[in-house]
C-alpha cells in the first residue's frame, strides 16, 4: 500500500516533476492479516466487537443524472436509525469543489468522514499540481482510499457528480471567490471552449459532465443515471420513464423532484425534504430546500384537476 | 415476501386490472420465460401469484375448488373478501414453514351480501336479493363517472340492503371491483393498488404517478404495461413478456401476451424521433 506513491511516478512532465502523493490509509497493523483488537481501524473479524446502541440502516434516496444542461443531483433529507428518524434535515449532497458535488448514502458518519478526507486530498492535489484532478481520477482515488476497509463495517456509497474541465485549465477554485491560478497560453483557448454550451451527446472523454458511483465494496461505475439507497428502485421507475437528453433545466429539476417524491412516498426510510443541485461548466448551484409535503398537496390538486377536466370533457361530449 | 417477479393490480372505474411479467427464475437461471403468473380462479376472480410458483399453483387450485364447492352448496359465488379470508385461513397452518405464497385476488363481486356466514339461522331469500342486486348494479352503472363518490355510494347502497334485513353488525359488504392481498405469513389487506415482487418498487412509482379512478380501460392497460416494462428493465428477475387481465362485471378478459422487447424498441424509436 505504501508503494502507491512511488509507482505512479511515471510521467514527471505531466505533473511538473512533483511525485503524486495521496493519503492511502493503511491498517495500523503492518502484517495485513493479523488482527489486533482495540484499534479503531482494525477489521471487524476479531474477538472484540463494539456493539451498536441501535441498528444502522441505509435508508435514503439519492439520485443523479446527466442531461444536455449538465448534471442534476438530488437527495432526500431524512436520516434514519432503525425505525427512528434520527434527523429530518440532513444534508446528503456535499460540494467538494466548485465543479464537483457528492451525494452520500450508507452510514451517515462514514460518509461525512470520507467526504472530508476526499475534499482534503483534492485540495492538496490542486495546490501541488496547479490543476484540478479529473472526476474519474477523484473516483479512482476515493476507491483506492476505501479499499483497505473492504470487509469491515464501513458503508459508504457515494455518487460523484461533476463537470470535468479541459486538461490544462487550472481554474478549479474551492469557492467561486478564489482567484484562479495563472496558467500557460493554452488556457485562453480552453476558456473560450468552455463557453460553448452545446455539447455532443457523447462528450469528449476528458471534459464535460460526469457521473461516477463509488462504494465501499469496491465498485466504481461511470454512467448517465444513478440512484442509490433504499428508495432508489422507486426513483428509477420515474427516471427511466421521463429522462431524455434534451430536457430543459426546469424539466430536469422537476423530474428529479418528482422522482425523490415518489420514492419518499413509498419508502419509509426516505422523506422530509429534497435538495437539488445543478452542475454546469460554470460550477454547481443549489436550489432552496423544498418540503415534499408541498409536492404531495400539489400532486393531489393536480389529480383533482384531471378529474374535473375529464368530467368537463364528458359533459361536452354528451351535450355536443 | 418478495421473490423474483413483478405483478400488479389496481382498481379503477372500469373494474380491476391485473398485470404480471412472465419470467420464472430459479437462483439466477431463467427457468421459464413464458410462465403464467395470473391464474383465473373463477369467472369473476383472478389471482396474481408471487413467491414459489409451485406453491402458488397448488393453492390457487385448492382455492378454486373450495370456491366451486361453496357455489354449489350455497347457490351463489363467494365474495372476493370471503375468498381472501378463506385463502388466508387455509394458509395459516403453514405459517413458519417454507411455504411462500403472496397473491393478490382481483375480482368483481356481484352484489352478494355476505351474511350467511354470520347469521346461521337467517332465511336466505334468493329472489329478493337478486332484485336488490340488480338495483345496486344499475346504481353503480350510473355512478361510474364520479370519482370519489363511488366507494361511498357502494357502501350506502349495501348498507340499505343490510338495513332491510335487520343486520346489526357495522360491517358493510362491498360490491363491484375488489382487490385483496393475501400472503402466507398471514397478511390480508384490502386496497386499491398493489404490486408484489422484486420488481414492485419500480412499478409502484409509475403506478403512483398515473393510477386514478377515472381512467379508461385503454389508459389503465397502458399504465399497467408501462409499469411492468419499467420493472423488467431494472429488475433482473423480471422480464420477457407481460400478461394483462381486465376484470369487469362481465368477468375477466385476457389480452394477448405482449413481448416487452417490442416496448423497448418502440421507446428507442420514440427517443430517436424526439432527437434524444
Amino acid at each position: 500500500m505504501t508503494d502507491f506513491g512511488l509507482r505512479r511516478l511515471k510521467k514527471p512532465g505531466r505533473n511538473g516533476g512533483i511525485p503524486l502523493q495521496f493519503f492511502i490509509p493503511t491498517l495500523l497493523n503492518s502484517a495485513p492479516f493479523k488482527p489486533r483488537p482495540s484499534l479503531p481501524f482494525s477489521p471487524s473479524n476479531h474477538s472484540v466487537t463494539v456493539s451498536r446502541p441501535f441498528p444502522l440502516s441505509h435508508g435514503t434516496t439519492t439520485l443523479g443524472f446527466i442531461f444536455q444542461g449538465g448534471v442534476i443531483a438530488a437527495a432526500d433529507s431524512r436520516a434514519s436509525a432503525g425505525g427512528l428518524v434520527a434527523c429530518p434535515a440532513v444534508h446528503k449532497i456535499t460540494p467538494i469543489h466548485s465543479h464537483l458535488v457528492v451525494t452520500s448514502s450508507g452510514s451517515g458518519a462514514d460518509c461525512m468522514l470520507w467526504e472530508r478526507i476526499l475534499a482534503r486530498e483534492i485540495r492538496l492535489y490542486q495546490l501541488r499540481h496547479r490543476r484540478c484532478l479529473s472526476i474519474c481520477g477523484t473516483a479512482k482515488l476515493l476507491s483506492f482510499m476505501l479499499h483497505p476497509f473492504k470487509g469491515t463495517d464501513v458503508c459508504v456509497a457515494l455518487t460523484l457528480c461533476g463537470w470535468d474541465k479541459e486538461a490544462g485549465n487550472t481554474d478549479c477554485a474551492k469557492r467561486s471567490e478564489d482567484s484562479s491560478f495563472i496558467t500557460d497560453d493554452s488556457s485562453s483557448a480552453v476558456v473560450s471552449r468552455r463557453d460553448v454550451t452545446a455539447m455532443a451527446h457523447s462528450a469528449s472523454p476528458n471534459s464535460g459532465p460526469k457521473l461516477i458511483y463509488v462504494c465501499s465494496d469496491g465498485a466504481r461505475l461511470k454512467g448517465d443515471i444513478f440512484s442509490v439507497g433504499s428508495g432508489s428502485p422507486y426513483a428509477y421507475g420515474v427516471l427511466d420513464r421521463e429522462l431524455r437528453w434534451s430536457l430543459s433545466k426546469e424539466e430536469a429539476i422537476s423530474l428529479a423532484r418528482e422522482a425523490v417524491f415518489r420514492a419518499t412516498h413509498r419508502d419509509a426510510y426516505s422523506g422530509n425534504k429534497v435538495d437539488i443541485f445543478h452542475i454546469t461548466a460554470q460550477g454547481w448551484s443549489q436550489r432552496k430546500r423544498e418540503d415534499l409535503k408541498e409536492e404531495y398537496y400539489r400532486d393531489m390538486e393536480r389529480r383533482v384537476k384531471i378529474v374535473e377536466e375529464r368530467k368537463r370533457v364528458t359533459k361536452l361530449d354528451a351535450s355536443g | 415476501m418478495s421473490h423474483g417477479t413483478t405483478t400488479l393490480a389496481f382498481i379503477f372505474q372500469g373494474g380491476v386490472l391485473a398485470a404480471a411479467d412472465t419470467r420464472s427464475s430459479c437462483s439466477g437461471l431463467v427457468a421459464c420465460p413464458a410462465a403464467q403468473k395470473i391464474l383465473p380462479v373463477h369467472s369473476h376472480l383472478v389471482g396474481t401469484t408471487s413467491g414459489t410458483s409451485a406453491d402458488c399453483a397448488l393453492w390457487k387450485r385448492i382455492l378454486a375448488r373450495e370456491l366451486r364447492l361453496y357455489q354449489l352448496r350455497h347457490g351463489r359465488r363467494l365474495s372476493t373478501s370471503g375468498a381472501a379470508k378463506l385463502l388466508s385461513h387455509m394458509l395459516h397452518p403453514f405459517k413458519g414453514t417454507e411455504l411462500c405464497v403472496a397473491a393478490t385476488l382481483c375480482g368483481w363481486d356481484g352484489g352478494e351480501v355476505d351474511e350467511c356466514h354470520d347469521h346461521g339461522g337467517a332465511k336466505i331469500d334468493l329472489s329478493g336479493r337478486r332484485e336488490t342486486t340488480k338495483r345496486q348494479m344499475a346504481d353503480l352503472g350510473k355512478s361510474v363517472d364520479t370519482s370519489l363518490e363511488k366507494a361511498a355510494l357502494a357502501q350506502s347502497t349495501s348498507s340499505t340492503i343490510v338495513g332491510q334485513q335487520c343486520f346489526t353488525r357495522k360491517k358493510v359488504s362491498f360490491s363491484g371491483p375488489s382487490l385483496y392481498y393475501v400472503c402466507s405469513d398471514g397478511t390480508r389487506l384490502q386496497g386499491t393498488l398493489f404490486s408484489v415482487g422484486s420488481g414492485s418498487p419500480y412499478a409502484y412509482s409509475i403506478l403512483d404517478q398515473g393510477v386514478q379512478w377515472g381512467l379508461t380501460v385503454g389508459e389503465a392497460t397502458s399504465i399497467a404495461r408501462e409499469a411492468v416494462y419499467r420493472a423488467t428493465h431494472r429488475d433482473a428477475y423480471s422480464g420477457n413478456c407481460v400478461d394483462i387481465y381486465h376484470i369487469s362485471s362481465k368477468g375477466w378478459t385476457r389480452r394477448s401476451r405482449e413481448d416487452l422487447k417490442e416496448e423497448y424498441y418502440r421507446e428507442k424509436e420514440r427517443q430517436e424521433r424526439d432527437g434524444t
